[in-house]
This record gives C-alpha cells, structure tokens and sequence, in this order.
C-alpha cells in the first residue's frame, strides 16, 4: 500500500507543480491557436461577428488560388534563407574575430550588441531615409567615390527591393548569431586545441573537424530560433515598403496582416498564418531529429 | 463651540455637491488622429469645452493615422468602440453595412449650427444620396498642385492647365543626370488620393450619377495609362515613385528634387517656410480646361451605434463644429479646410491663396464613393495595383478592373 501511494505522488506530484504552466500554456498560446484554426474554417466577419458563417474549405481552396500567396511564399523562402544563411557566416566570422585578443575588444563586444539592440521600428526608419532613392546618404557615398553615377532606388525597383531588406535584417541580426558562437567558442576546452596541434592539425582543420563539431548545438539552436524570429518578422515590410514593389517583399506573415487587417478576411489571413506555422513545425521537428540522432552517436 | 460645527456642515455641503455633480457628469471616449501631435490647440479646445459643458468629460486618446483603422477595427469587433471618433469617408461604407455608426439626421435637425455647415459637404456623410447621415463633416481637404514658380519663370513658361502642357513643361524640367524631375509621382502608401484626383481630371468617374460602378470603363482605363505614362513614358517622375509615400514625395519637393507635387493645404504652411514666395499652387492640370476636377477627402466624426452615451457624444461633436472651433483648427499646424461657410468666408482664408483655391475647388472636388470595399483600396489594393502598374507587371486594365470589382463587392 506505501508502495502504491508512494507511486502516485510521483506521478502526480510533477504534474501538479507543473499545473500553473501548463494552464498558463494552454490559455495563453492554446486557445490562440484554436481560434485561428477556427478562423480558417470560418467566413469571419471582423465588423459583427455574430454574422460569422461557416466556410469549409473554401478559404483554403482561396489561398492556394490565389497568386500574390504563392509570391509571398517564395519571398519567404528567399528572405529566411539569405538572411539567415549571411548571419550565420558573418555571425561566425565576427565570434572567430572577437575571440581573439586585442586592444578594446571588450569595447567592440558591448558596441557589436547595438545593432540587435535597436527596436526594429527605428531600425526601419533610419535605413529607409539612409537608403533613399533621392537624397539618402548612402546613394550619396556611393555616387561620391564612383561607384555609381545615379541614385538608386533601392527599396523601390523589384530587383533590390528583397535584398536591400536583407541586408538590412542581416545588418541587425549578425551580433546574435556572434555572441551566441563567441559564448560557445569561449567554453571550448584548450586542450582540445593543443591536443589538435600535437597531432598535427592545421587552424583550418582545427576549425572545422573540432570548433564546429563542439559549437554546433549551440549553432543549431540560434538558427532555429533565427529561421522563426525571420520568417515571423515583418517590421521592415511594414515600414519601408508596405509589401511592394508590386508584391516583391510580401512574405507569409505580412500577407496574413494585411488579408485580415485590410481586406477583412480574418479566414484567410488565419489560413496563411497557419500555413507558415506548419512549415514552421517542419524545422522544428527537423531540428529535433538532428538533436536526438547527435545524442544516439 | 459653534465653528467647528459649522466647519464641518460646510465640509459635508461640499463633499455632497461634488459627489452630485460626478454623478450627473457623463464621461465619454473620444479617439482622433492628428498630423502634428504635438498641436496645443486640440487640448486647448477639450479644455474649452469641459468649462461649457461641465457635465461631460472627454476622455480623448490619440491614435497614429496608420494605425487607426486596425485599432477601429479590433474595437468594433469586441465591443469596445469609443462613443465617438473622427473617422474618414474611406471607412463609412464598410462601417455603415455593419450596423456599427448612428444616423445623426436626429441631431442635425435640432442643431443651431447645422445651416452653417456647407450644404453638399453633408453627402461626404452619407452612404446614398437619400440615406442619413452618418458622419458629421469636420474637416476637409482637395487636391491641387504645388509647383515652383521660380523654376517656371527661369523656363519662361505659365503655370500649366492642362496635362498635357504640363508634361511637357515637366519634360523641360527633368534631368535625371543632376537629380532633378519634374514631378513627385506617388506610388507608395497614401497615394491614392493624388491619384484620383488625376483620375478625375483625366476625365474618369468611378460612379455614374446612379451610383454604378464605372470605374472600368475605357475613360478611367485612358485616364489610368496616361498616369502610368508619367513615369514609364515620359520619365518626368523619379525612378523612386514606385514606392515613394508623403515623407519621400514631400521631402524631394522640399530638397528641389520635384518642381511639381500633389498635396493639399495642410502642408502649405510647411512648404511656405521652405520655398517662401518660390512656392505657386494652381488646379490639377485637366484634359478639358472647361471641365475643372480634382478629388475631395472629408474628415468628419462619428457616433458609434452601440453606445449609450450618444447625447453627450453629439454635444462635443457640435462644438468642435463651431465656428469659433472650427477656426481655431484651421488656422494650426493640423489645418484643413473649414466645413462652416461663416468660417470660409473669413479674410484669412479668402486672402491665403491656398486656402482660396482649395474652397474654390470645393465647387467641383468629388470624394471616393462611400462603398464597402473603399477601405480595402486605401489601405492595401490601390498601392499594390499601382506598383504592378507602373513596372508593367499588369495593364491599366487589368487595375481598374480589379478596383471596379472591389467597388462592387467583390473581394
């Protein structure tokens, strides 16, 4: 009989600690995402919601008809992946940089955070009148040192539109991805490193078969959460471009803003929404794999 | 003994009256958007009006303009409207079909003022010719074009009146190698107003005098090319037009990038202080000079249906639709034109050439019709049109089609 009732308080003992969290969980971020699943079976009307009706498939069936969703879906792909993949190089060229000595670098470490530390808003603001098409600074230096000889719109000709975005998003989110591999580097062990020398490796080989390997949870974690934190983003859509040119910087996100805030079609905004978070889930759970399959080796 | 007694009677006399005079007072949410925040005249005036009327308190909240219409929003679909809010004619159709605004016919009908309040400008209101009134004119604006009159007179040429002289003077006026173009062209956000007014000018209607959508008819898909051929063809706007918003168009007419740009006279105080006596306004230029147009943006307030506190919300709307008010707006940074014909009338207007031309323009000026659908345009499908427009990824057609169907419902 103690034996029994012993097991029960194992059992139930966590759960009802975890209780709080969990309800906290479910009606924080559950029932959200049960609404907006909700949504996507629903004609919502924002304006008198009891004059909501049900909707089937149709909105569904409207998303994948739809062309601007499909265009959005591949500036999606095109802005997660160059942005993330150019953090993830200038990231870790910067912690390999920082990691070593030299006069001020506790100065530069804290002055390399300011980028991150920008809200996004002013980060938008300030690049979009830096990058402007008709007196911004930066056409400025670039026509003064000969670079070119008119100014370019940058953010207004649909082949610079995305990438000046990027850059941009790159511009802010490189001392991320640098003090999360500078922090990892520092906790290598340094025998690790001498061993490697004794045995004849080279910086490069040093680099890749025992830097990386070691710093590599660490690397995957701060680019799953990056791929998220992007493909969620879309302060600078918002601010400098509204989407345009012509849709070229309209990603998943702001295509679910503006169907439901604009066109007031809260069941396809839903569905897009939903679409992006599934696709969301597939890195996820692909991380998750990769995690589990280093822990069996 | 007898002062502390009657200290504490006067005490209790003065406690009652207070707890009286809360409880008689009404309190009311009034949400509004400014230009220039940092205005003290609105304050100003809600100060006044509380020392009218004490038994109404304004609880007002400012709201940016870009996020006005999603906060509207997300209040009306929860219940938690304000009583009142000043409100554009873009939203009125959209509102209006929902049940959501309160016909103020009731209110008008017993108001001293409402004579005063130019006629026509009571339609910027209404749904249909013959339906009520759902918003109370305020404030308005028309669109007409600034230019810089030194530059004409260094060409040797009048101001233009029609479009195409205007191209062509604008021609004479752009040098893509020394950063210089003839016209602000505005692609991005918000530019659909200058749109339209070209639109109109150019001879398109988007609603026949029944009230059916036209607004693909071959005049509006004419009207829509010859705008795109400002910049594809003509090349009179800089290559930026594409996205440019109000900073950006407003910013290279200042800097002297543009000689010519679209606004209306709520930044004629601000360009004034930047190009002073250099700075002409003259009509939009038009196919037909005997056909003067342009397009008219009315702001006005509202009283939300499912309030309950309607008569006190009626009671601030009409005294910041008084004359002594109304002037007062006018005349600061946030000045639009006057609704009261007693305030047009006033040397002040009559003798500042922008607001002279702005009230002349009145006569002629037509607003976006008030359907469901206009919200949607404003705010998202004419930019996105637009840009596809002029880089050539969809005809002029295939824009004012889509626009029309909008119109019509159907999106």
């Amino acid at each position: 009989m103690t034996l029994g009732l012993n097991r029960m308080k194992r059992h139930l003992v966590p759960l009802i600690l975890l209780a709080p969290a969990l309800i906290t969980i479910v009606v924080v971020i559950g029932f959200p995402i049960g609404r907006a699943v909700w949504l996507t079976f629903h004609d919502y009307n924002v304006l008198r919601p009891a004059r909501t009706t049900f909707a089937g498939l149709d909105n569904y069936l409207a998303t994948f008809r739809d062309p601007v969703f499909w265009t959005a879906l591949r500036n999606s792909l095109v802005w997660v992946g160059g942005a993330v993949s150019l953090q993830i190089l200038f990231g870790f060229l910067g912690a390999l940089l920082l990691n070593q000595r030299f006069a001020g670098r506790y100065l530069i470490r804290g002055l390399l955070l300011i980028p991150w530390a920008t809200p996004s808003v002013l980060v938008a603001l300030m690049w979009m009148w830096m990058l402007d098409g008709n007196y911004g600074v930066i056409n400025d230096m670039l026509r003064h040192v000969g670079l070119i000889d008119r100014y370019i719109p940058w953010v207004a000709q649909p082949a610079t539109a995305l990438p000046t975005l990027i850059v941009i998003d790159v511009w802010q989110g490189v001392p991320f991805f640098a003090v999360m591999i500078l922090a990892a580097l520092q906790a290598f062990p340094k025998e690790l490193e001498d061993a490697a020398v004794v045995d004849g490796a080279n910086v490069a080989q040093q680099l890749w078969f025992i830097k990386i390997p070691f710093i590599l949870p660490t690397l995957l974690i701060t680019t799953v959460l990056r791929i998220i934190w992007t493909a969620n983003y879309m302060d600078l859509m918002f601010i400098i471009t509204n989407g345009g040119p012509g849709f070229r910087t309209t990603t998943l996100p702001f295509l679910a803003y503006t169907t439901s805030y604009r066109r007031l079609d809260f069941g396809q905004g839903a569905t897009v929404a939903l679409i992006q978070a599934l696709l969301l889930a597939v890195v996820i759970v692909l991380y998750i794999r990769l995690l589990r399959r280093r822990q069996v080796v | 003994m007898a002062r502390p007694h009657r200290f504490r009677t006067i005490l209790a006399t003065a406690l009652a009256l207070l707890i009286g005079l809360a409880a008689a007072q009404t309190t009311i949410d009034y949400w509004l958007w400014l230009d220039d925040t940092t205005d003290p005249v609105w304050p100003a005036i809600v100060e006044e009006f509380h020392a009218a009327h004490p038994d109404i308190i304004v609880e007002y909240e400012m709201i940016p303009l870009g996020q006005y219409y999603d906060r509207l929003l997300v209040a009306a679909s929860s219940g938690s409207a304000p009583d009142a809010a000043r409100f554009k004619e873009w939203w009125l159709g959209d509102f209006v079909e929902n049940d959501l605004l309160a016909p103020l016919d009731g209110f008008v009908a017993g108001w001293p003022g409402a004579d005063d309040v130019i006629a026509n400008l009571y339609n910027t209101g209404r749904t249909r010719a013959d339906g009520p009134v759902y918003m109370l004119p305020h404030q308005y604006i028309t669109f007409y074009l600034y230019y810089r009159a030194d530059r004409l007179a260094e060409l040797g040429v009048d101001p233009p009146t029609t479009t195409d002289e205007f191209i062509a003077i604008s021609k004479l006026l752009t040098d893509p190698a020394n950063q210089r173009y003839g016209f602000g062209l505005r692609g991005g956000g918000g530019g659909q107003d200058q749109w339209l007014a070209y639109m109109l000018a150019g001879g398109c209607d988007l609603v026949d005098d029944a009230g059916a959508v036209v607004a693909d008819s071959q005049a509006c898909i004419d009207a829509n090319q010859a705008y795109i051929d400002l910049f594809r063809v003509h090349g009179i706007a800089p290559p930026s037009a594409t996205s440019d918003g109000f900073a950006q168009v407003i910013g290279a007419f200042e800097a002297g990038i543009t000689s010519f740009v679209a606004h209306h006279v709520g930044s004629s105080l601000r360009l004034t202080n930047v190009h002073g006596d250099a700075l002409g306004v003259m009509d939009i230029p038009v196919v037909d000079p005997s056909k003067p147009a342009t397009m008219a943006a009315m702001a006005g307030n509202v009283i939300f249906a499912d309030g309950a506190k309607q008569a006190a919300a009626w009671a601030f709307l009409a005294f910041l639709t008084e004359h002594e008010q109304m002037d007062k707006m006018s005349r600061s940074v946030n000045g639009q034109l006057p609704v009261l014909a007693s305030v047009a009338a006033l040397d002040h207007y009559q003798n500042n050439k922008f607001f002279a031309l702005s009230l002349r323009q009145a006569d002629y000026a037509t607003a976006w019709p008030p359907l469901p659908g206009v919200g949607y345009i404003s705010s998202q499908l004419w930019q996105a049109s637009m840009q596809q427009a002029l880089l050539g990824d969809i005809t002029s057609e295939q824009m004012m089609r889509g626009i029309a169907e909008t119109l019509r419902g159907n999106y």
